[in-house]
């Protein structure tokens, strides 16, 4: 873990308040950049950094280039979750989605492009948006959180084209099968429910905790994380890691580890998973641990990976978590260095 | 027989027929030759010659052949050739004369020649010493050409007619200039009798002047004895002008620093703050003492004589305690000291003495409060007004505890003084502040030697020195307070605060202790606060044991001196079902983010007094809240420890799972962030 140095300065009241705002953050999101050289970091008081990968991987970065270039107020919220497409870099959290031009956000005091908020029933609260999903094939956006319904809104009208109802708790993740195309959804009911985007219907649901291999009721059902690599998935949370057939709906592979997940991706031939604790773990697809790789936060949020082709000199793999740092994985093996808010 | 021939016909020149009147001649001849013609007496002469030449040639003939009849013929040429020889004399004679003549007239000649010349040399030296003195004279500048004549037009505006001549000058520029000249003097003349007078005014006046000031030196012992008897009256009326005036007679002993602390203070609180007063306390004697006038000390010789005597006897002091006296000098205090005292709202007082060490040019401030009534002192508020502490911290980082003239260090290597810390309980603490307030600048790093006291920058300093004294004052007091509340587990929170908090609140204080630094930092859950450097020896550090049930909820508190502008900052430790801590539960890390991010909601109103009570209710009720909304294990027995009595609307949301830790006045429901 960094060490940062204890401050010899005098610390008045606005150096004091700025140490608390640090120490309490979370960073909730990251988002890669079309071009690779950029990474996008969302934390919990609705502000979004950007940070210059290129600058901090080359072989001149300095202190300040593992700082942000910009730092914005982007959201009143807490920015839950950030995709980019090939211009726009999308953020959600509380129950409004925003777009940034990728170009433009570089700039100090830059505005967003639009926000849209779907339709949500309840008026009491604004539900939160918990996961982004773009769809190429129908250049359309599914968001999904906290009023337990999917909406799809298209991207080139902003209208929102369906609401996909199922969930009985609201919406963690999601995933997207290409082939069908197929969405799926895991959410704090417990369920992993499949979605056909053509039908507007759920063609498959996975009820998690009622498979005693996978189920650990002390932690809870919620899923907190989905990936999907066509025929296979791999949830966690509540219950433990496991890989899933997806035809059968069978679990084929538990992953032994005790902490939930909050994040789970298909690498190459290797699953990364990362949650509470600190470690970055890399999975055989046998279910043998490959490696821990500790990283600078507590616990671990979203895991991102740089696989743009633009920057291949950027290709690492960046974590976030529950502290103002991001870590940057050069090679997956050790933590390199981490950028900070 | 050699006949002769008879030569060409020669008459032989007979000479002037007439010979010139011969007064004063030596030779006839020189009369003879202005008449002769020196081309026939050359002829002559050559006919002479020939003659002779013939008649010896005759002779020799003759004396050769012999004979007795030749002698007389001999003899006859004889005769003729001395006739011949008498002739050539006569013509040498002659020749040489007339080279003499002609020498002569010669030599006239050019006598003559060099008269003349010298004549013309003559008149050539004359000729130029005639065009030097023309050229001196044309160069001549008159000194009347140096004076500044008034220009014509006021020459004959102002100048009296009988100087001007107008008629006269006009027409004359010789005459005009000495005209003008005339007017020139005539100014002159008029101008110095001016001043003539003008000095004789001022000698007057000066006398004048004179008189005067003895007439006001003469007033001053007069004013004084009137105020002394106004002193009765004075006091009658209650304006100690009198006082304040032997203040100020006080004042001037006081050491720059101190000095210009009293003059600032007391400006400030006449002006702007009524609640300060300000005295000087000490001995005046032993100030003016510090300053002997040299003179003295001859006296002392002979005493100082004696006494070296005597010590000499003594056996020498002990290196240590020669080095004791030395620090003891150089710590020494100055024995005037300026007395502030602050009143407060409620009536207790802050005491503030200064005092200048003068060594080590520093000043020092100690502090005591004192209340209205007396306070019965609750455990672990210990710290929180005792003199050490009270105003550490005043401005972020003046801890006092150090030196702030960096030319100190030096001095103290010399006396083995390893740090000012030491000293300062005795001493008072030298904040910077207080240097400030006496107009002492410290730049960093720069040792200063010369005593330059600012009165600028202690004016500037005063007015927030001051506020910031008293709000010091009355936060600690109000911690004070209500760390006594504290102790017997009552979380104190006033009625205006009360909207920010359910009305029920069902877990408890139950301890409330002062912790040390050191304990502090060995907790297993604040080593990201001391990672930081939150952390620093200079705060306060207290631990209190939140309970409910079987849950016991550890607070670590940071209590930073300059609370409560600085909020207090915890760190929680649940013992409930396991040890939970920000490090494994992401909801302790939210509740800590509701105490410490969000304080500024606690504040309550000003001067936020409040925060740290608030702040621990609020931990109650984020206690409450958590318990109350953990989520069911299904596979225990049996009900929930907590049944849920809050109003949530939602209980978990958000990718972490977060509880709805936000109490909404006045609906009383919980919602998230």
């Amino acid at each position: 873990m960094e060490r940062a140095v204890p401050l010899a300065v005098p610390l008045g009241q606005a150096e004091v308040f700025q140490a608390l705002q640090r120490l309490h953050m979370t960073i909730f999101s990251q988002s890669v950049s079309p071009c690779g050289k950029f990474l996008a970091a969302g934390n919990n008081y609705g502000q979004i950094a950007i940070f210059s990968l290129s600058a901090a991987l080359s072989s001149e970065a300095k202190e300040e280039s593992k700082k942000p270039v910009v730092t914005f107020q982007a959201h009143d919220g807490p920015v839950y979750s950030m995709v980019s497409t090939d211009r726009h870099l999308l953020s959600a959290g509380d129950g409004e989605v925003k777009a940034w031009l990728w170009v433009e956000v570089l700039k100090k005091g830059c505005k967003e492009l639009w926000h849209r908020q779907p339709p949500y029933r309840t008026s009491l609260e604004v539900p939160e948006i918990n996961a982004l999903l773009l769809v190429p094939k129908e250049n359309s956006l599914i968001l999904a959180g906290g009023d337990c319904q999917l909406h799809t809104m298209d991207l080139e009208t902003g209208t929102f084209t369906r609401a996909l109802r199922g969930h009985t708790d609201y919406i963690h993740c999601l995933a997207l099968r290409e082939r069908s195309p197929e969405v799926l959804s895991g959410g704090e009911d417990g369920a992993v429910r499949l979605w056909d985007l053509r039908t507007a219907k759920e063609v498959q649901t996975i009820e998690v905790y009622k498979h005693e291999e996978c189920s650990r009721p002390h932690n809870g059902r919620w899923i907190g994380c989905l990936a999907t690599d066509s025929d296979w998935m791999v949830c966690g949370g509540g219950p433990a890691l496991t890989l899933w057939h997806l035809r059968s709906s069978t679990p084929t592979t538990i992953f032994p580890m005790r902490a939930p997940q909050k994040h789970v991706t298909f690498y190459q031939d290797l699953i990364l998973s990362a949650g509470q604790g600190c470690c970055v773990n890399q999975w055989q697809l046998s279910g043998e641990l490959k490696a821990q790789v500790p990283g600078s936060s507590p616990g671990l949020l979203s895991l991102s990976l740089n696989q743009q082709p633009a920057a291949p000199e950027c290709k690492v793999l960046t974590a976030a978590g529950n502290s103002c740092r991001v870590d940057v994985f050069t090679n997956l093996g050790y933590r390199a260095f981490s950028l900070s808010f | 027989m050699h006949h002769l021939k008879p030569q060409k016909t020669f008459t032989p020149y007979p000479g002037p027929l007439s010979l010139p009147p011969q007064e004063g001649k030596y030779y006839s001849e020189e009369a003879e030759v202005d008449l002769r013609d020196p081309g026939r007496d050359y002829e002559l002469y050559k006919y002479t010659c020939q003659e002779l030449q013939r008649l010896m040639a005759e002779i020799q003939d003759l004396k050769s052949r012999g004979g007795k009849d030749m002698a007389i013929e001999i003899e006859e040429r004889r005769i003729q050739s001395c006739v011949h020889f008498m002739t050539l004399k006569k013509l040498n004679r002659l020749a040489h004369i007339r080279l003499k003549k002609g020498r002569d007239q010669t030599h006239e000649a050019k006598q003559k020649v060099d008269a003349y010349h010298l004549q013309l040399q003559n008149l050539l030296y004359e000729v130029m010493h005639l065009q030097k003195e023309i050229t001196k004279c044309l160069e001549f500048k008159s000194k009347h050409e140096e004076i500044d004549l008034v220009s014509l037009e006021e020459f004959y505006n102002e100048a009296p007619p009988d100087i001007s001549k107008a008629e006269v000058t006009m027409g004359d520029p010789h005459q005009q200039t000495l005209a003008r000249l005339d007017w020139e003097l005539e100014q002159r003349k008029r101008l110095a009798d001016k001043y003539r007078e003008c000095l004789s005014n001022k000698e007057k006046i000066l006398k004048e002047i004179e008189v005067k000031k003895e007439y006001l030196s003469s007033l001053q012992p007069r004013l004084n004895s009137i105020m002394q008897a106004s002193l009765p009256v004075q006091e009658y009326l209650f304006m100690p002008f009198d006082q304040a005036h032997k203040q100020y007679e006080t004042a001037r002993h006081l050491p720059p620093p101190l000095y210009v602390l009293f003059v600032q203070a007391t400006a400030y609180g006449q002006a702007c703050d009524k609640t300060l007063s300000v005295a000087i306390e000490g001995s005046v004697d032993e100030a003016k003492a510090l300053f002997k006038p040299p003179e003295d000390s001859q006296d002392d010789e002979s005493d100082s004589d004696a006494e070296e005597e005597q010590t000499t006897k003594r056996r020498r002091p002990t290196l240590g305690v020669q080095l004791d006296d030395k620090r003891k000098e150089m710590l020494k205090r100055h024995p005037l000291s300026v007395m502030f005292d602050l009143k407060c709202k409620d009536d207790s007082v802050l005491h503030l003495t200064f005092y200048y060490l003068m060594n080590l040019n520093i000043m020092t401030v100690k502090a005591k409060v004192t209340t209205a009534t007396e306070l019965i002192t609750p455990i672990s508020a210990g710290d929180l007004l005792s003199p050490d502490s009270v105003l550490s911290c005043l401005f972020p980082g003046d801890h006092g505890k150090k030196t702030p003239n960096p030319a100190n260090q030096y001095q103290f290597d010399k006396v083995g003084i390893l740090t000012l810390r030491d000293y300062v309980l005795d001493l008072g603490h030298p904040y910077l502040w207080v240097q400030k307030l006496g107009g002492l600048h410290f730049p960093k790093e720069q040792p200063q030697h010369t005593v330059i006291a600012d009165h600028s920058l202690s004016a500037s300093h005063m007015e927030t020195t001051m506020k910031l004294l008293k709000t010091r004052v009355q936060s600690r007091l109000a911690l004070h307070k209500q760390f006594a509340s504290l102790e017997h587990g009552i979380v104190p929170v006033t009625s205006d605060c009360q909207y920010l908090f359910p009305a029920k609140v069902v877990s408890r204080l139950v301890k409330w202790v002062t912790i040390a630094h050191e304990d502090y930092m060995e907790l297993h859950f604040t080593k990201d606060i001391v990672e930081v450097g939150l952390a620093g020896d200079t705060n306060l550090y207290y631990m209190a044991l939140v309970e409910r049930g079987t849950a016991k909820l550890q607070a670590a508190v940071v209590l930073n001196p300059g609370y409560s502008s600085i909020p207090p900052i915890f760190r929680l430790c649940l013992n409930w079902k396991g040890e939970k801590t920000n490090s494994n539960d992401d909801n302790i890390r939210a509740m800590e983010s509701e105490v410490n991010v969000c304080y500024k909601e606690l504040c309550g109103p000003r001067p936020s007094h409040q925060l740290l009570t608030n702040q621990l209710q609020r931990l109650c009720v984020l206690l409450d809240v958590y318990l109350e909304t953990e989520s069911h294990d299904d596979s225990v027995e049996g009900p929930k420890e907590f049944p849920q009595e809050k109003m949530c609307l939602r209980l978990f949301r958000g990718p972490s799972r977060m509880k709805p830790f936000k109490y909404n006045h006045p609906q009383g429901f919980f919602s998230h962030r």
